[in-house]
């Protein structure tokens, strides 16, 4: 693909576009909607039977593997809670049930089952404070206006912590970043280990290098929230555990507002961890 | 002729957020969108399958009153028809567009706001782009001027509006219907068809000519509207996305 295919609401997409198979029925993702039929009144084997428009602007991509076709819009929106998202909440006052957290400031309060956690039971459970982090999984979003939404820490179907990670975040600090950030955080977090790229993985290696220059201070855990939050911790960096979280923080967040490139990434840490005198 | 200019999302904290500048009227407007919001008051009742749109237009120095309220009508209406309310998360849901005049000449009490209209209407869609709203389609409008010997003029100041003998705001949508029509002041069919038709050319960039020929008319007209707004939209998506593209 060297130039991407950019539409604009009301284009149709050029059919030499779409993914070729048609064993599996075509997935149409956000951004794309049948809204007209082709002029012609007769469809034949050869032209497709319907068109399929854009409604959101963007790049148009498409997944060959799940026969899937959808827009790219513009990343850094607010943050609106989809079922399965992985976020990081700060819980806000907990009730009999529920705790009542914040996933975005602007938001309304969501809930988190007092018993949504690995293990929990009415004996033993999480007593968590004001002010303490989850990461969580979003369990449901209500529909309608008022509607609440749920958040689990535990998968329903087996109990454990899936995938592993989930509960109370302790120790270590959050940043904010963009929520197209969070994203390709999310992906280059997923992806790392697998396959090592030049380039990284979305376009990141600054997990990598960090990864690589911190392992003689014991290395870093990350959470990555959908809503644009990310939490970092060097609890076993014993004197210089703050300042390696500080430094990873502001190396992400500027990365973040800067739209650094893969060599500027590279860079920008050894600069960082230099002025922060962390010795590597 | 210089064209306009515009930007997407200047606003962080907004959904979507539009600046743009029409050198020739000199208006410089300021968008932004809100989308999809819970509603303060319950009008479930009265379209529950639907999305509300509402539009406030905000004048630099004085309170919004009469005029602004009519324009907002028209602004509601154009791109009321271009939203899909029924899309997943925006039933019953609000797009709450705002418009802040923040440049140019001020239009007083009991004037006329068709000069502004085109830079009102690009502003919010431009914002509703850049907030990922569902759109069935795009649109570009434009302010035409026919003084009294008949000659027309694109996108006329504050002296050539007050001095027209007619004013006229047309929309084309990205489909090249005739989406808006707003005129004011005397005028007949055959200014009004000639009007349309050099209307047509600006947004769209072609005019057909006596012999069915297609002319290009970017030497008089400078680039068609439509091609700046997307432009405005694909530059933007280069940016966001320049990670990706790069790699690829």
């Amino acid at each position: 693909m060297s130039s991407p295919l950019i539409l604009l609401p009301g284009d149709e997409i050029p059919s030499e576009y779409l993914p070729s198979s048609s064993s599996a029925p075509l997935r149409l993702g956000p951004g794309l909607r049948l809204l007209s039929q082709p002029p012609s009144s007769k469809p034949t084997s050869s032209t497709p039977s319907h068109v399929l428009t854009a409604t959101q602007a963007g790049i148009f991509t498409t997944d060959a593997k799940k026969n899937a076709v959808s827009i790219l819009s513009s990343p850094n929106r607010r943050y609106i809670p989809v079922v399965n998202d992985l976020v990081i909440a700060q819980v806000h006052h907990s009730s009999p049930d529920y705790f009542h957290c914040m996933v975005t400031p602007q938001a309304p309060h969501v809930v988190l089952g007092q018993l949504a956690f690995e293990g929990a039971t009415k004996k033993t459970r999480p007593m968590l404070k004001q002010g303490d982090l989850v990461y969580a999984r979003v369990l449901s979003v209500g529909l309608g206006a008022g509607a609440e939404v749920e958040l689990t820490c535990v998968n329903p179907a087996t109990g454990k912590a899936e995938p592993g990670g989930l509960g109370h975040l302790t120790g270590g600090m959050v940043f904010d970043i963009s929520n197209g950030m969070a994203v390709r955080l999310m992906r280059a977090s997923s992806a790392s280990g697998q396959q090592q790229q030049e380039d990284g993985v979305a376009g990141l290696v600054v997990l990598d290098e960090l990864g690589k220059k911190l392992e003689k201070v014991g290395g870093f855990e990350i959470a990555v929230g959908r809503n644009g939050k990310v939490w970092v911790d060097c609890s076993n960096g014993g004197d210089v555990a703050v300042k390696a979280t500080v430094a990873i923080g502001r190396c992400l967040t500027t990365i973040d507002q800067h739209d650094l490139v893969p060599a500027d990434q590279k860079k920008l840490v050894s600069r960082i961890l230099r002025e922060m005198k962390i010795e590597v | 002729m210089v064209g306009p200019t515009a930007s997407l999302s200047p606003l962080v904290r907004a959904d979507g957020s539009a600046s743009y500048q029409c050198p020739s009227t000199g208006s410089n407007i300021l968008g932004s969108v809100n989308a999809p919001v819970e509603l303060p008051g319950r009008r479930d009742a009265l379209k529950p399958e639907d999305a509300t749109v509402e539009v406030f237009v905000k004048p630099g120095t004085a309170p919004a009153s009469v005029g602004e309220r009519y324009v907002e009508g028209i602004i509601r209406g154009v791109v009321g028809r271009l939203i899909l309310g029924r899309e997943r998360g925006y039933q019953r849901r609000g797009v709450v567009i705002t418009l802040a005049i923040v440049g140019g000449e001020n239009v007083s009490r009991g004037d006329s706001y068709l000069t502004l209209l085109p830079a009102l209407l690009h502003t919010a869609l431009l914002a509703l782009l850049s907030a990922s709203v569902p759109l069935s389609m795009t649109f570009s409008a434009t302010v035409l001027s026919v003084d009294a010997a008949g000659k027309i003029t694109r996108e006329p100041s504050a002296e050539d509006a007050a001095a027209a003998k007619s004013l006229h705001v047309l929309a084309f949508s990205s489909k090249g219907h005739l989406l808006l029509n707003e005129s004011q002041g005397a005028f007949d069919f055959d200014t009004w068809e000639r009007v349309r038709e050099r209307a047509s050319a600006i947004c769209h960039g072609t005019s057909v000519g006596e012999d069915g020929d297609v002319a290009m008319v970017e030497s008089a007209d400078g680039q068609p509207l439509e091609g700046t707004i997307r432009e405005t939209v694909e530059d933007q998506v280069h940016r966001d996305y320049s990670w990706k593209i790069d790699a690829a």
